[in-house]
């Protein structure tokens, strides 16, 4: 376990300048106004040796890890980093934050690391897809099943991204393997400080990795990209295998021709989510954007975009409430603002906080827009219909 | 925890009462049994029955009022819901579904509590061990 002097210097901490950036951007510290905190206050307790201060600072749990104060500080201070590293040692002294959901994905991923698991996890595909085991490409569903059964009362758009995404392989010419007893990506216990849990989850996906002879690995959730592309090779799991993202697959397809899309009968206006790990942590922004003026969607882009995008407001299940819905409600709020008639956006997560967020009764004028997965969208734009629909499972 | 419990949540009133008749009148029930009380079956939740499995339950029995008599009227209702939510993830990790099971225990009838832990056990044994090792073991009992 790494000690906070480690965590400092690795993370080059030091270097912080006292500036304030970071304070201006971070969506916490901006609606936590019952304590102030900051990232450059967590700093500033770290640097002065205190571990029991950074523990139990607000920030300290429900930081969203977005990344917009490490992309702005002019010291390259790495606070994404630091929080993550902090985070483990927290837990290696017996703490931990809030679990939300009744601490379901923190258990199911723990159950997923048990080493005799037999999952039955591939029900959603449909007789018409074409898979092989043999394929040199996988597809990595993640935790797409589970949050299907975990919010099935709210309309998820779930399921039918893993179905999209295998119909527009198949279109393409490809035909993937989709792997049966694949765990999830250990994203969240990782940036929970579960590293124990994370490096198990790592460990078991490798070996499967390796057992398919595949080379490279295409997945619809920004964070599953994230922590198989980076991630795993930081913590020594080494699978040497190319990780793209939905989106970069699409881009790459629509430059080619591979894929032909409908003719646009009526021009909608779309505006689109930019996920965290997608735009700011893997600078994937363009992708999204020329697939979506592909598909015959005319784009308008909110307030805050790109690599400046805003947090749809919760990160690992770790904390959610009035900060966390005020962040959401406030990017409803720009995406309503654009007169766009749908909100898309590239992650399955940022799908169910800020479907989560529109149950707000009171506000609901002011923040009902339609909220769509770009890989749904784009295979409904070449004409595939889901037959089964969000939530029938 | 050991991995052969079986924990049953209870509810505070016919159920749990149930089993504290059942203490009263001297009637044996397995050693395997963890029961836990509730207020009310309400109190249920997807994650804490996942928990039980993941810490290594043979299986979960949830012990309500009898249907319709529920002391604070939808716990039981609430508790079925629950149940058919944690099947759809005991489904997806590859768990068998009969390990998680809704019941009810009846006042009035002070056998229904250990019959229904007894007759639970004795199947979860049969999934566990196969038809063959479970008679073998109840037959050594």
């Amino acid at each position: 376990m790494k000690s906070l002097d480690t965590i400092i210097q690795q993370n080059e901490v030091l270097y912080c300048l006292t500036c304030g950036k970071c304070s201006s951007v971070c969506p916490i510290t901006r609606w936590e106004d019952q304590v102030y905190t900051s990232p450059r206050l967590l700093v500033e307790k770290a640097i002065a040796g205190d571990q029991d201060a950074i523990f139990e600072d607000p920030l300290f749990w429900s930081c969203l890890s977005c990344r917009q104060c490490t992309q702005l500080c002019p010291s390259q201070v790495d606070f994404c980093g630091f929080i993550r590293e902090m985070r483990a040692l927290a837990r290696s002294e017996g703490l931990r934050g809030t679990g939300t959901h009744g601490d379901i994905v923190q258990t199911w991923a723990h159950m997923m690391a048990a080493e005799d698991l037999s999952q039955d996890r591939l029900g959603w595909l449909e007789d018409s897809h074409e898979v092989s085991p043999k394929s040199d490409i996988i597809y990595f569903s993640g935790c797409l099943p589970y949050y299907e059964a975990l919010f099935q009362d709210m309309g998820l758009e779930a399921l039918s991204i893993a179905r999209s995404a295998v119909n527009i392989m198949n279109q393409a010419g490809l035909v993937p393997h989709v792997m049966p007893n694949e765990c999830c990506c250990g994203h969240d216990q990782l940036w929970q400080g579960d590293t124990r849990t994370f490096g198990q989850l790592a460990r078991k996906n490798l070996a499967l990795f390796e057992a398919t002879g595949a080379t490279q690995i295409v997945t619809t959730c920004p964070e599953c990209a994230h922590t198989l592309k980076y991630d795993y090779p930081r913590h020594g799991v080494e699978h040497g295998l190319n990780i793209l993202h939905m989106s970069e697959l699409l881009a790459e397809l629509v430059a080619h021709d591979r894929i032909a899309f409908r003719p646009a009968t009526i021009s909608e206006k779309v505006t689109y989510q930019d996920p965290c790990r997608l735009a700011r942590h893997m600078g994937i922004w363009k992708e999204p954007r020329d697939i979506l003026a592909a598909t015959g969607f005319e784009l308008v882009e909110m307030q805050r975009n790109k690599t400046q995008a805003l947090c749809c407001g919760t990160s690992c299940w770790t904390a959610c409430g009035r900060v966390n819905k005020q962040i959401q409600t406030e990017r409803l709020m720009q995406a309503k603002a654009t007169g766009a008639e749908m909100l898309v956006t590239g992650c399955i997560k940022c799908q169910i906080h800020l479907k989560c967020a529109q149950k707000d009764r009171m506000l609901q004028d002011d923040i009902n827009i339609e909220i769509r997965d770009m890989t749904t969208l784009v295979a409904e734009q070449i004409g595939f219909k889901d037959s089964r629909g969000p939530g029938s499972e | 925890m050991d991995p052969k419990h079986l924990i049953i949540f209870t509810c505070n009133w016919h159920a749990y009462q149930n089993m504290e008749m059942a203490g009263a009148s001297k009637q044996g029930y397995d050693v395997r049994v963890l029961p836990i009380r509730l207020a009310c079956l309400g109190r249920i939740s997807v994650g804490i029955i996942l928990k039980a499995f993941e810490q290594g339950a043979l299986g979960v029995l949830l012990l309500g009022c009898p249907p319709g008599t529920c002391q604070y009227e939808s716990g039981y209702a609430h508790a079925e819901k629950v149940v058919e939510q944690t099947r759809k993830f005991l489904h997806l990790l590859g768990y068998s579904q009969k390990r998680l099971r809704l019941g009810s225990a009846n006042l009035e009838t002070d056998q229904s509590f250990t019959e229904t832990v007894e007759l639970f056990l004795k199947e979860l044994d049969h999934l566990a061990l196969g038809p063959e090792n479970a008679a073998a073991m109840s037959a050594s009992s």
